[in-house]
């Protein structure tokens, strides 16, 4: 009987100043809430000035590598001796080179058509043969949408398919394409 | 009989307000985590989808060059309305593009008009900050620009080019970053 009446007379915490507090804090923290995340890809222009001399003779050839993205795949390209180190495979008269990395269904048309994973295996490749290179260029068609260009980037960037993450070719510069 | 009424009524006044503290309290923890301050921001619409990166790279403040579907806008102040043309590629299908009144060769005329006077501007104001001792807000030619992810990059070859000859030639892409 004694311990009944204790503890019905417990005073009540009182929360409402609590709840003013909180009430006065969530519009603050809605206002300043971020629902989803910005970042940036850096890149620069080619540079434009006289050509400069090399200050010497380098013991391997410039890579030079640029990745020509179509509409029927992407190409891989560089000196040809980097690229092919037994000599480029030859071709029949008239026939064109196929893309290094071709379309499912013979043409792109949206980004997920282009095989990304097979992209960054070969630039994977190439960093191993290469490992202080640092730059790719980018030479994109007239009609390759802006969201092909950035998973292009993405693949060639950093190596995620061996589990950790090691830099391919993080330095991008977009080149103007071809003019038509 | 009165006494009992009354402490009914006592008893039913008092609010029970433990399980709205609750909710509460899951909302506040929620949106503190949410909590961020990026000196940039976008506003998404139907015309304007940022497209999707890896990238980790945080976003600086910069000149904000935005290339919609519709129109190109530099600091919130439009600029120039694109416009649709016929894909000569593939016939029967249309394709955005600069007005040809408004290029030059590559350089779009009133975004190269708008960016020259930026790039001045910075200049200026990093040159009198410099004066006072602050090396950090000089000019770096850096532009953030925003592009819907279906933009043909005949466009934004266009919009690079003029930028170039605006002296900007450090480009920021902005992007949504992939959880």
């Amino acid at each position: 009987m004694a311990v009944s009446r204790r503890i019905q007379d417990t005073p009540e915490l009182n929360l409402i100043p609590i709840m003013n507090l909180v009430t006065i804090l969530i519009p603050f923290l809605i206002m300043a809430a971020q629902f989803v995340q910005l970042a940036v890809i850096d890149s620069t222009l080619p540079a434009i000035g006289p050509p400069q001399a090399p200050e010497e003779t380098p013991d391997k050839p410039p890579l030079k590598l640029s990745l020509a993205i179509t509409g029927n795949g992407i190409t891989i390209l560089g000196a040809d001796a980097v690229l092919y180190p037994a000599g480029a495979p030859p071709l029949a008269e008239g026939e064109a080179r196929s893309p290094t990395i071709p379309c499912g269904g013979g043409r792109c048309r949206r980004a997920t058509d282009y095989n990304w994973m097979d992209l960054t295996r070969e630039l994977s490749k190439i960093k191993d043969m290469y490992p202080d290179e640092q730059n790719v260029i980018l030479v994109p068609d007239g009609d390759i949408e802006y969201e092909v260009l950035v998973r292009t980037m993405d693949a060639s960037r950093d190596d995620k398919l061996t589990g950790g993450s090691r830099d391919l070719f993080p330095f991008v510069v977009i080149a103007g394409g071809a003019i038509q | 009989m009165a006494l009992k009424k009354a402490r009914r009524m006592r008893l039913d006044a008092g609010l029970n307000i433990t399980s709205m503290m609750d909710m509460m309290t899951i909302i506040l923890v929620f949106l503190l985590k949410s909590y961020g301050t990026q000196d940039i921001s976008v506003a998404p619409s139907e015309d304007l989808q940022l497209p999707v990166s890896t990238t980790q790279a945080p976003p600086q403040i910069a000149v904000n060059l935005i290339v919609t579907k519709s129109r190109i806008i530099v600091d919130g102040v439009h600029v120039l309305t694109l416009i649709k043309e016929e894909d000569k590629q593939h016939p029967g299908q249309e394709r955005l593009a600069v007005p040809k009144d408004e290029k030059r060769g590559q350089a779009i005329l009133p975004l190269l008009e708008v960016l020259e006077v930026k790039a001045d501007s910075a200049k200026n104001d990093g040159e009198r900050l410099a004066a006072s001792g602050t090396d950090q807000h000089a000019f770096k030619g850096r532009l953030l620009i925003q592009c819907d992810k279906k933009l043909p990059f005949s466009v934004l070859r266009e919009v690079m080019y003029t930028a170039g000859q605006a002296q900007f030639s450090e480009f920021k892409f902005v992007v949504y970053k992939q959880e």
